[in-house]
């Protein structure tokens, strides 16, 4: 007999019911920056948004932070120590309008998350390099 | 806020595990030596309320925004163009 594998449902207003499996929720000891009593996330692709991601606390889902890996803005981003790529992934999180109207990335203050141990946190590097508004747009020449 | 003074070389203790210490005055700028474990996050004021003002911001993300972003094809990458490998997609959504 299969177990039956503990599931809950997120209600979101963007993302509709989330069928989210209770061992796909990613602890965040730490919360992120500013929301440190919102320690449980789960990570989802949105159809027709790839390759960001979005964030959603369980605790709260309205709360939902669009993410991107930052490969595809630096292929060289680097976070200054050794990390263990088979078993951490790394996302920056995603302002979509600033107030110039430019998506911006923090590449200042990555997530990481661990997926074998799932558990994630925000790093905030020590390096000037890195900006919180990295400009991820474009602008129209028209 | 509790204020104490210090001299040069002495320390400030914080709960068990969060030790400060002046270690120098020079022109109009302490250096602070700060000993916490690891699971204690230490920043400065104003990078933390940075980030935080950031993710306040993030968090109220709408979806439609970032669809007529990518439809809109402004963004400086190509999607395509970069194969990673990414985390297991663990939430799946199912209408009710």
């Amino acid at each position: 007999m299969d177990s039956q594998k503990v599931k809950i449902i997120l209600q979101t207003n963007q993302f509709g019911n989330l069928e989210v499996e209770e061992d796909s929720i990613y602890f965040f000891p730490n919360g992120v920056l500013g929301f440190e009593d919102y320690k449980n996330y789960v990570l989802i692709s949105e159809e027709g948004t790839a390759p960001f991601k979005w964030l959603i606390s369980i605790d709260e889902p309205s709360i939902g932070f669009p993410i991107l890996s930052p490969f595809y803005l630096d292929s060289e981003y680097n976070i200054g120590k050794n990390i263990d790529l088979d078993n951490n992934v790394l996302f920056v999180i995603i302002t979509l309008q600033d107030q110039n109207g430019n998506m911006s990335a923090n590449l200042k203050a990555p997530l990481i998350f661990n997926i074998k141990q799932m558990t994630g946190e925000q790093l905030i590097l020590p390096f000037e390099k890195y900006l919180t508004n990295y400009i991820i747009t474009r602008e129209s020449k028209e | 806020m509790l204020v104490l003074s210090r001299k040069i070389g002495e320390d400030v203790k914080i709960g068990n595990s969060v030790t400060v210490t002046v270690l120098s005055y020079d022109r109009g700028v302490v250096r602070l030596g700060i000993q916490a474990p690891k699971e204690v996050a230490v920043h400065r004021k104003e990078i933390y309320d940075k980030i935080a003002e950031l993710n306040k911001i993030a968090a109220k993300s709408q979806l439609t925004k970032l669809k007529d972003a990518l439809n809109s094809n402004h963004l400086i990458f190509n999607a395509n163009e970069v194969n990673l490998a990414i985390p297991k997609n663990n939430g799946s959504k199912s209408n009710y």
